[in-house]
């Protein structure tokens, strides 16, 4: 029997990922790809979300920026209309985002497949209209709390003032999300996960509560999504409901799959290619656009050849070397 | 005594099990029939999977019927399925404590009741391989650890010898046999083994086309002309 805090080698090697992010990368990028480091770092989380859910139970859900906006857009009223620290602040905001991923749950408790994934998209599409019609909150009065013109500066953590120690902070919340996934994972909800993946009849058979824990699931989705989207407006300031279209969570669902949605490096792969490939193109001096063709490839690669996605190909083709090395070694 | 009544379940215009009764009182009862007969179904309707137009199932005054599936296996009733499902991604142990996941007791003491059975069953050695790492009858006994743990009361086997060898069988039976003394549990055993049923049940259930056509001693109902007739040219009754 292994141990609670017993970690992997897949766990020392993203845990040295996490060092290399929090102490190297801000000490080397310069303020653009601060922020563009920053936004892939708030992605992972929610990448990571949606990963987790797929991975775990099979579910797919197509609202992850959607709730990634409902987490932003609590962030910043919170932000503009109390004095409440920063972290209270995420804490909060990620919470409500935990109750709406609730209540996205209630469909999936019924349906499977594509109609869920219908069902999610239309939530989506939903938060989509809100955000176009009100906005996010800027400074202004009111429930929505827009005002037309200049808006009131953010609040940024108090531990976090610069672009590099932002950065900094995004990582290591990325960082516990992940580990809470997989304290999760090696608990009692991850055996009834398995469980529920493997079968309903199963889990229900072994005492497992199939509506209770597909609904926790849906719940942490929502958690990371929301926690994501919160570090997100802070480190913009401001949210762009264009940010947050439908479209969006059905590409950040894709690039997840093509990631690998059962390793944390399929998440780090798929926040890579959609926030940081684009402007790596265009400083290129290549059309951005090319990142969609890349996109599209890689999904089919995804769907022919790679079931467990990018990270999945790359382990494979690490544990093979070094069973070749042993067997040279012997 | 496990006591089923009057069950009726219908799909769409099948009728699979049509006003099946019989009472259960020994530790070992076997349920036969030819394929389609509606044996899986009665287990689904005691499972909870499938609900029945109408009939009744009850054990020690409690109506099993009116419990959700999750809590009927809380209360003690344990199933393995036809095709064993066990969860790839989670270590044998794993697999065998979910069953007890949800009880109050300290993980030790559900630590070592997962033990104890992987022992019982001869799979205390292999508890930390994968479920994706076992082959059938590891994975078969597996699943038989998964119902032994956390006192249940009715164990059901939905044909677990189906792809077994001769002596894997033998050694299934035996464990089916000691349920009994290890936990006081009634067992309920469907297969097409005639010669297991023979050996490890006293009672049995006939079932055919959703109708009982014979419940009894299992060494009376084989000799029944009608079971023989539901049987006839299917060779697997050696009578
Ligand atoms: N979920 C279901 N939906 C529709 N028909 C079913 C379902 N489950 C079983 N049946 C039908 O009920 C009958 C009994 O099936 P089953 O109980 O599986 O038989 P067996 O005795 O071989 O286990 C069969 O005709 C089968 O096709
Ligand atoms: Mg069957």
């Amino acid at each position: 029997m292994r141990g609670l805090f017993h970690v992997t080698p897949s766990g020392w090697s993203g845990l040295g990922f996490a060092a290399f992010v929090i102490l190297l990368v801000p000490e080397l990028a310069g303020s653009y790809w601060l922020s563009v480091f920053t936004s892939a770092a708030c992605f992972t989380l929610a990448i990571a979300g949606v990963a987790f859910l797929y991975a775990r139970l099979g579910l797919v859900s197509l609202t992850q920026v959607g709730l990634m906006g409902v987490g932003g857009w609590v962030m910043l009223r919170l932000n503009h209309g109390t004095d409440l620290p920063f972290e209270v602040n995420l804490v909060l905001s990620a919470l409500a985002t935990m109750v709406f991923g609730w209540i996205l749950a209630l469909p999936a408790l019924r349906l499977r497949g594509l109609y869920l994934a219908l069902v999610t998209l239309m939530a989506a599409g939903g938060l989509e209209i809100v955000f176009a019609t009100f906005q996010f909150p800027n400074g202004g009065e009111g429930f929505w709390g827009v005002t037309i013109g200049s808006s009131e500066p953010f609040r940024r953590p108090a531990l976090a003032q610069s672009p590099e120690a932002y950065l900094r902070y995004v990582a290591i919340c990325a960082l516990l999300g992940f580990l809470l996934i997989e304290l999760h994972r090696r608990l009692q909800p991850g055996r009834a996960w398995a469980m529920i993946r493997r079968s309903e009849a199963a889990a229900m058979a072994a005492g497992v509560n199939v509506t209770l824990y597909k609904t926790w699931a849906f719940g942490i989705c929502g958690l990371l999504g929301g926690a994501a989207g919160a570090l997100l407006a802070g480190s913009l300031g401001l949210l762009d409901d264009g940010t947050f279209r439908a479209s969006e969570s059905v590409m950040v669902f894709a690039l997840a799959v093509v990631g690998g949605a059962r390793y944390w490096q399929g998440a780090v792969i798929a926040a890579a290619l959609y926030k940081i490939l684009p402007p790596l193109l265009s400083t290129w001096g290549v059309d951005a656009d090319l990142a969609f063709v890349i996109f599209g490839a890689g999904l089919l690669h995804a769907v022919i050849t790679a079931p467990d996605g990018i990270a999945g190909q790359l382990r494979g083709a690490i544990v093979a070397r070094f069973a070749r090395k042993e067997r040279a070694d012997a | 005594m496990l006591e089923i009544t009057d069950i009726t379940v219908r799909f769409g215009g099948v009728v699979a099990l049509n006003e099946v009764s019989a009472r259960f009182t020994q530790p070992i009862g076997g349920i036969i029939g030819p394929n389609g007969a509606g044996k899986t179904t009665l287990m689904n309707v005691i499972s909870g999977f499938v609900e029945p137009a109408g009939g009744r199932i009850e054990r020690d005054g409690q109506n099993l019927l009116a419990l959700a599936p999750h809590r009927r296996a809380h209360w003690g009733l344990r199933r393995s399925f036809q095709k064993e499902e066990i969860a790839e991604d989670l270590t044998v142990f794993e697999n065998v404590l979910v069953q007890i996941d949800h009880g109050r007791a300290e993980r030790g003491r559900k630590s070592a009741e997962v033990l104890r059975m992987l022992e019982l069953v001869g799979m205390a050695d292999r508890m930390d391989k994968p479920g994706e790492a076992l082959n059938s009858f590891e994975r078969r006994l597996t699943d038989v650890a998964k119902c032994l743990v956390g006192s249940p009361r009715i164990v059901m086997f939905d044909e677990p010898a189906g792809g077994l060898s001769i002596d894997e069988t033998r050694q299934l039976g035996r464990l089916i046999r000691a349920i009994h003394d290890e936990t006081g549990a009634q067992t309920l055993v469907i297969d097409h083994d005639v010669d297991l049923i023979r050996e490890i049940c006293a009672e049995t259930l006939v079932l055919d086309f959703g109708k009982r056509i014979a419940f009894g001693p299992t060494s009376e109902v084989l000799d029944n002309p009608k079971v023989k007739a539901a049987y006839l040219g299917t060779e697997e009754i050696g009578i």
